[in-house]
């Protein structure tokens, strides 16, 4: 493959100038955009520092908020904790701005749950126990993890799929295009040397007879 | 933007975040449901979406088809009741292996 070279591009010092030409504006591309790739790449491991452990501690306190969950419909009873959850009043409100990472748009969820009391919840006290609102509670704790966990992961997704074409931008360039230029530069020049060569001759040819003629 | 958070899931699940005061909710108990769900949220320009992980493994595609690679909505699975599923492989390490190219953390 490293012998390619463009097709269909005549041998003349047009061509030659523009192929060089091109040639370093691929050579230039080059460069920048592994530049952009290593600059992804470093963001991408901040990223991953923030993202360990993350997945675990939402999981683990989800766990807690199921058992309290569970707790809770055991002793009140599946009809009246879902009768309670219908009176508790909306609360989560998030403001999703965007950041960019090197022309990568990145969400950046800022979450207001309010934390709530027992009285602001919104459920009557005489009908619910304790229990509940401990769910409540684990749960409410549980939102604002999800939603940060959330924001990580699909920044590490948009990142990821940056870095991924950037990636093989720079490959086929590093591999592809520079190369086959190359080599056509390589190959213009050689049939330009040859043309000077045989015109060369010709005119020493021409000039040996004119003067066996005289 | 300001916006606010869904919940597609089953019953307990959903129950357990409408007490914590999301109000978008979706109980869902099969697929067509779930896709029919995802699709009047992401109609509703929602951008918060938190999804238990059976259901998200079952609409896979249809979610990758709708999502790809938009910025929003953000789409979070969790693990239900049940615990989280175990996968042979986790997608986040296995993405984070194909684009550095070593294992990393997890």
């Amino acid at each position: 493959m490293a012998q390619d070279s463009i097709e269909g591009i005549n041998p003349t010092r047009m061509e030659l100038l523009n192929l060089k030409n091109r040639e370093k504006l691929a050579v230039k591309g080059h460069s920048l955009l592994k530049e952009k790739r290593d600059a992804l790449i470093m963001e991408f491991f901040d990223i991953l520092d923030r993202v360990k452990g993350s997945r675990e501690k939402t999981e683990e306190k989800l766990k807690e908020a199921y058992k309290a969950l569970t707790y809770a419909q055991f002793i009140m009873g599946d009809l009246a904790v879902q009768k309670a959850s219908f009176a508790v009043k909306e609360s989560v409100d998030v403001k999703i701005e965007s950041r960019s990472i090197m022309g990568v748009i990145v969400p950046v969820v800022d979450s207001q749950i309010e934390s709530k009391t027992i009285a602001t919840r919104g459920y009557g006290f005489s009908n619910t126990l304790s229990r509940l609102d401990e769910a409540a509670k684990k749960f409410e704790e549980s939102i604002a993890l999800i939603i940060e966990l959330g924001e990580i992961e699909k920044t590490i997704y948009l990142l990821a799929a940056e870095i991924e074409s950037t990636k093989r931008r720079v490959n086929a360039l590093e591999h592809i295009m520079i190369p086959k230029i190359q080599n056509t530069v390589k190959s213009i020049e050689m049939r330009l040397q040859e043309m000077e060569r045989e015109t060369f001759v010709q005119l020493k040819m021409i000039k040996s007879s004119i003067e066996a003629d005289s | 933007m300001s916006s606010s958070v869904a919940v597609i899931g089953d019953g307990d699940t959903v129950i357990g975040f409408k007490l914590a005061g999301i109000k978008e909710e979706y109980v869902v108990n099969n697929n067509e449901e779930a896709e029919h769900a995802l699709n009047e949220l992401i109609k509703d320009n929602l951008s918060i979406i938190i999804i238990t992980e059976k259901i998200a493994d079952n609409i896979r595609e249809y979610i990758n088809k709708r999502i790809g690679s938009s910025v929003l909505p953000m789409i979070i699975e969790i693990p239900d009741k049940s615990g989280s599923s175990e996968r042979e492989v986790d997608p986040m390490s296995e993405l984070i292996k194909r684009v550095i190219g070593v294992e990393m953390i997890k």
